[in-house]
């Protein structure tokens, strides 16, 4: 209860900055000191030292998974506004309002790595999508941001409208919002058969989930959203709201993939298949760099979704894995998108020349992005692939991820290639020696991480 | 048949053929009219359900409020037949067989489910949408979403005023 309560008091409380402090950079300080705080308190709850308990009615169950995962969330978050706190105070005057919106997003998240019922978990989804319409739409005079916004917004409401038929038909079936008694309730009848309301509710709760995530085939609006939001919020919604849209999908239907029946594994097949292969394809054609990142996130959510398809202890560990190297990854190469003027591929010609420090960080968050050994992000994609074979009969989901991920090679290793071998004088801005100094930790971070991934699983146990 | 039984088909014949207007008429001010046949048709629902308050919140809020916005919002963008969007052919054939579809689902789904054959609706028997039964509920069981719905409608206020202010 703890992140909820706070983050919903800092948040207000960074909103009315803006009326003492006119100076923006002074903003940033205030938001990076709430998100520590936040950090601070998240972890006290964790590990039993300061929680303020209040009774929820079962609505909310705060377990150590969620508990943790809720502090990788809030930690990233942390390092995106450290490292790019300058962007968000150059894309618009409201800087106080948009680390508001910020602090409403991580209240969001933290109910999300708490539900317990549909209905919390449509309160949190509702909770996070909102405030990411607007920062969506952030660049008030660019008409790409405006349409991203306007195209975002239309998209995820009607995506909310399907996840609510979903629910209201489970709450017709069972009286009941809550998730146990959802799964384990025998029919009226007293035999114990799948019931056909609660299995086509789950159903629409499957596709509104799968958009929230941006899989295939609900991922349309992905690329043309993240490639018209301004850069900084679009390193935010493509790292750290898809992780917690993804722990909310996987604890959803932890205890009920019975309910579907064998052809729930089939439909997840189907669905991690199809994302993999319109986010890497697609990827492939892109020539503007964020619009590749953009479908790259897409393939990056076919190789999280095998931790829905196995749905076991390796799975658990493995999602915490990648959420951690895929928004370190993603938050730093992000974090040097932006100080390069042009985001074409030519853009990025000749950077090793001019910036080695940027141009060296950058290489290895594409090499973790590409799951390459000694990166964290080939751990991650280990793991996920790993609990698949765990969880037995799929060999054939687990090579063509494989393959995907070769393909996913290519387009990360055009950029690399790009700033290494390339001529050129791209027009970049070079940063602050702190931007600097983040930058080259996170990148040892990463390769930390690569070296030793038992430095994060071992915190979720002890 | 009682009047209560007549008064239910006749309000779901209502909804249900207005729905479909909503869909099919030409002019998207008749939509929104239609539309608010359908709330009208479904309040219905709720009295015949003994759920006063939610058939007044119903009428005040969607077919009040909302309506009158969607109303304001056609007229302002002066829509015509001119500045409609063309849609592809198999556009439109994607849309009906994945809806057609969808149909499929829920009419075998209400034709073979356990949990609603056999059962009609607690027509002026239920009590749990009055008022008072409502309010309690909401500040017993469920305070905690009622109070963490703030945190939403703040989000969207903050969003409205930043989106809606000039630079």
């Amino acid at each position: 209860m703890n992140a909820i309560i706070f983050s919903a008091v800092l948040g207000v409380l960074l909103m009315f900055s803006g009326i003492f402090f006119s100076k923006k950079s002074t903003i940033t300080v205030i938001a990076v000191v709430s998100l520590l705080i936040l950090f601070i308190v998240n972890i006290a709850e964790n590990y039993g030292l300061f929680a303020i308990t209040v009774d929820t009615k079962n609505l909310l169950s705060f377990s150590r998974f969620g508990l943790f995962f809720n502090s990788i969330l809030i930690a990233a978050t942390l390092i995106f506004v450290l490292l790019s706190g300058k962007e968000i105070e150059n894309t618009s005057v409201n800087t106080a309002e948009y680390y508001a919106l910020i602090m409403f997003v991580l209240c969001g998240i933290s109910i999300l790595t708490a539900f317990n019922g549909l209905l919390m978990l449509f309160l949190g989804i509702e909770i996070m999508s909102i405030p990411l319409y607007i920062l969506t739409g952030a660049d008030k005079r660019n008409l790409k941001s405006n349409e991203a916004a306007l195209k975002y917004f239309l998209m995820g409401s009607f995506s909310t409208g399907i996840m609510l038929m979903g629910i209201a038909l489970v709450y017709g079936a069972t009286g009941s919002f809550d998730l146990v008694s959802v799964m384990n309730k025998p029919g009226s009848a007293g035999v114990e058969i799948p019931s056909f309301l609660k299995s086509a509710g789950y159903i629409l709760l499957f596709a509104a989930m799968c958009f929230k995530v941006s899989a295939a085939p609900f991922h349309f609006w992905t690329p043309d959203v993240y490639d018209g939001a301004p850069s900084v919020f679009t390193s935010f919604m493509a790292t750290i709201v898809k992780a917690a849209g993804f722990f909310a999908f996987i604890h959803l239907f932890e205890s009920n993939a019975a309910l579907l029946g064998p052809s729930w594994k089939i439909l997840v097949s189907f669905v991690t298949v199809a994302t993999l292969l319109a986010g890497n394809i697609t990827a492939v054609f892109q020539q503007s760099i964020k619009r590749m990142l953009a479908y790259s996130s897409i393939a990056q959510a076919g190789f999280m979704l095998l931790a829905l398809f196995s749905n076991n202890d390796l799975a658990r560990e493995g999602i915490i894995l990648y959420a951690v190297a895929y928004c370190m990854a993603t938050i730093g190469f992000f974090a040097v998108l932006i100080k390069v003027k042009d985001y074409t591929f030519e853009g990025f010609n000749g950077l090793a020349k001019k910036e080695p420090l940027l141009a060296f960080s950058a290489t290895i968050f594409l090499l973790s992005l590409a799951g390459i050994p000694l990166t964290a992000g080939f751990f991650a994609k280990y793991y996920m692939l790993a609990s698949v074979i765990k969880s037995g009969g799929a060999l054939w989901l687990v090579i063509t991820a494989v393959l995907f991920a070769a393909v996913s090679v290519y387009y990360y290793f055009k950029v690399i290639q790009a700033m290494y071998f390339k001529e050129g004088n791209p027009e970049v801005n070079a940063g602050s020696a702190m931007y600097r100094t983040l930058l080259v930790l996170l990148a040892a971070a990463i390769v930390l991480v690569g070296a030793l991934p038992s430095i994060v699983l071992n915190w979720f146990y002890f | 048949m009682s009047t209560i039984q007549i008064l239910f088909f006749f309000l779901s014949v209502l909804a249900i053929f207005s729905a479909i207007m909503v869909l099919i008429s030409k002019n998207p001010v008749h939509s929104v009219l239609w539309l608010i046949a359908v709330f009208f048709a479904i309040s219905g629902h709720y009295i015949l359900l003994n759920a006063q308050f939610l058939a007044i919140v119903n009428l005040i809020v969607y077919a009040g409020a909302i309506m009158v916005l969607f109303l304001f919002v056609i007229m302002l963008m002066n829509l015509n037949a001119d500045s409609e969007p063309r849609k592809h052919q198999w556009m439109k054939i994607a849309g009906v067989i994945s809806g057609g579809c969808f149909l499929m689902v829920l009419i075998s789904l209400v034709r073979q489910t356990v949990e609603i054959t056999g059962k009609t609706a607690l027509v002026k028997e239920g009590n749990i949408g009055l008022i008072k039964n409502l309010g309690k509920v909401l500040f017993s069981d469920f305070v905690v979403p009622f109070e963490i719905s703030s945190v939403l409608f703040l989000s969207a206020m903050v969003g409205a005023v930043v989106i809606g202010k000039k630079d």
